[in-house]
């Protein structure tokens, strides 16, 4: 999970890395060599930042986040800054899925989604290997009540 | 009624072009309305069909493309029945179906006009169907919360709403005045810049005037929508019925409230005055749902509690107070803002200006104490009470199995001063409540006291890193 969210992040940087580029070239095809300037500077300032984050973030975000699921409910610990506890009782939970993007497909990993009631109080626990993502919603839908194939 | 509704939505469209265009452009739209969605209208009434019958609610529409929609009676939350001006003339009623579908905030069933019998009809079939085994008793109705003429004077006077309405309606028409041809509006300032008094006799009166003016619209407001604000317990539900001109009646189920807030403000502390809502499941997109009485006085707020909620804690019950950490960050919070403006505007020396700012700077440090002062909580082994806010006081009392997660939640500022935020998420539109800026072992103390097995994870400091 963590290098994949590595690689999103540099996925970003690079993103915004070709707008710079590309606003610069624009800039100076139109002949604003200062405007060129500025945002060639700005914007390149902005893509080592947006990569420093890439490479840091992750390394933190995925040393502080931890689940685990007990007989009563399910929490969800996040965050080194900002700390967010939260707790879902199994009887709150709606429904349980699990969603693959493109991204995560390449590196066979798989996001597990919570819902409940409260549009505030969903889970999503990312990044879980496919086959311990499967025995989780497994137990999740078992302890929810939530029966197979409705 | 399915007529009443089309021209209802295509009345704006129709206005911005009477506004921006020529006749040549409004006469042919008028036709097409008139040939073709007049028809259309009356035949989509004409095609319009509902029954009520084994348990279940049927609804038959459409002209093109016929639909017939199955509503199980038990999935209906509530009716309500509400009854315009124009309406009331003729006799008739708006009643919309509300059934628990997910995430739709538009009746199931909504009849735009129906006789006031047939509205009756309607309700008993459904709501019977929907509950109550045969032989129960019908429970005598009994008025739990009524508001007196007084009572909603007093209300308009202290609301933010309808003391802040007037400001929105001059905003209207400030913005309206936009769009007018030029000529008028500069006509009409001109006039008024002529006749404006220029003396400190003349602006003090013209001042008076408009401070006048506001508090009769606020005391009109108020009277308007909340006229005879009753709510009446009918056994397994609540029936909220109000306003003068329009009249409208909700329905509460009793097994969907999971607490109940009590509001006030500095402008009805001193007249032991607040209002009272109840906190429920699925009312979303109903507005005013859940009100139970827009201006009360707190000697009766005990009774109209414990009417809804039996096991509601005493509104006056000591709270735990937060720790001064709180205080600090209260403060720092509102004080912020306003220090900022008071030493930019020392730096510039708008003198002027930098008294307002001073002013407003020692009332935020009044704001930022009295928000301390008001945090608290208390768990009395059935109920969460919590309170918070100074400005908009919040007294809410919940049943914790109510809340569809919790979370508890700390920022470096916060785990410096070594408190964190308690979240509960009750879901189903009825938002969240908080305590905020709880003291660490209170915290603990908290959730220990409400689900020790629940909380257990939380509790061990095994993940303190």
């Amino acid at each position: 999970m963590r290098t994949y969210w590595l690689v999103e992040g540099l996925l970003a940087a690079g993103v915004l890395a070709a707008l710079v580029i590309a606003g610069t070239v624009i800039a100076a095809l139109v002949d604003a060599g200062t405007v060129a300037v500025l945002v060639g500077v700005l914007g390149g300032l902005a893509v080592i930042g947006a990569a420093v984050i890439a490479v840091l973030v992750p390394r933190v975000d995925y040393r502080h986040y931890r689940y685990e699921v007990t007989e009563l409910g399910l929490y969800v610990a996040k965050g080194w800054l900002w700390r967010r506890h939260q707790v879902v009782p199994h009887a709150r939970v709606q429904t349980v899925e699990t969603t693959v993007g493109p991204l995560m497909r390449a590196f066979g990993l798989v996001s597990v989604d919570i819902t409940t009631a409260s549009s505030a109080g969903g889970l999503t626990i990312p990044g879980l290997a496919p086959d311990v993502a499967d025995r989780l919603v497994q137990e999740l839908a078992l302890r929810a009540g939530i029966e197979e194939g409705t | 009624m399915i007529a009443r509704r089309f021209i209802g939505a295509s009345l704006i469209p129709m206005l911005a072009l009477i506004v921006s265009a020529g006749i040549r452009v409004i006469l042919p739209i008028a036709l097409v309305l008139l040939f073709v969605g007049v028809p259309l209208a009356v035949l989509s009434w004409w095609r319009f069909r509902y029954s009520v019958a084994d348990g279940k609610l049927e609804l038959h529409s459409g002209v093109v493309s016929r639909s017939v929609r199955t509503i199980p009676l038990d999935r209906i939350r509530g009716i309500d029945v509400t009854e315009p001006f124009l309406h009331r003339l003729l006799g008739l009623v708006k009643v919309e179906v509300e059934a628990a579908a997910g995430g739709r905030s538009k009746a199931e069933l909504s009849l735009a006009a129906v006789s006031r019998e047939e509205a009756e009809l309607l309700r008993e079939a459904v709501l019977s169907g929907a509950r109550a085994p045969a032989g129960e008793e019908a429970v005598e109705p009994r008025p739990v919360y009524q508001a007196t003429p007084g009572l909603l004077v007093l209300g308009g006077l202290t609301s933010m709403r309808y003391l802040l309405a007037p400001a929105a309606v001059v905003g209207v028409v400030f913005n309206l005045a936009d769009d007018l041809p030029g000529g008028i509006v500069e006509r009409a300032e001109e006039a008024i810049a002529d006749r404006f008094p220029t003396d400190t006799m003349g602006i003090v009166l013209v001042v008076l005037l408009a401070v006048g003016l506001v508090l009769v619209a606020a005391i009109a407001g108020s009277l308007l929508v909340d006229w005879r604000f009753t709510v009446r317990d009918e056994g397994e539900r609540f029936a909220a019925a109000r306003g003068l001109l329009t009249r409208r009646t909700v329905h509460l189920d009793r097994d969907r409230i999971r607490g109940a807030d009590v509001r006030d403000s500095p402008l009805r502390r001193p007249l032991g005055l607040s209002s009272v809502n109840a906190i429920a499941a699925g009312l979303r997109g109903r507005t005013g749902g859940t009100t139970l009485a827009p201006v009360i006085r707190n000697d009766r707020v005990r009774e109209l509690l414990r009417a809804v909620d039996p096991e509601a804690p005493e509104l006056t019950a000591e709270l735990v107070a937060h720790p001064p950490a709180s205080r600090r960050r209260r403060l720092v919070r509102a004080l912020a803002l306003p220090a900022l403006a008071l030493v930019i505007l020392l730096v510039f020396g708008i003198l002027w200006a930098a008294l307002a700012a001073a002013v407003v700077t020692g009332l935020a440090v009044l704001v930022g104490l009295d928000r301390h002062r008001q945090l608290g909580h208390r768990f009395d082994g059935r109920r969460l009470a919590l309170r918070g806010g100074s400005l908009q006081r919040r007294w809410s009392e919940l049943d914790p199995d109510a809340a569809v997660a919790f979370e508890v939640v700390s920022s470096p500022g916060q785990r410096r001063a070594g408190v964190c935020t308690l979240r509960l998420h009750l879901g189903q539109g009825a938002g969240s409540r908080r305590a905020l800026d709880l003291g660490e072992e209170q915290a603990t103390a908290l959730l220990a006291q409400v689900r020790p097995q629940l909380f257990e994870p939380l509790l061990v400091p095994a993940d303190a890193d």
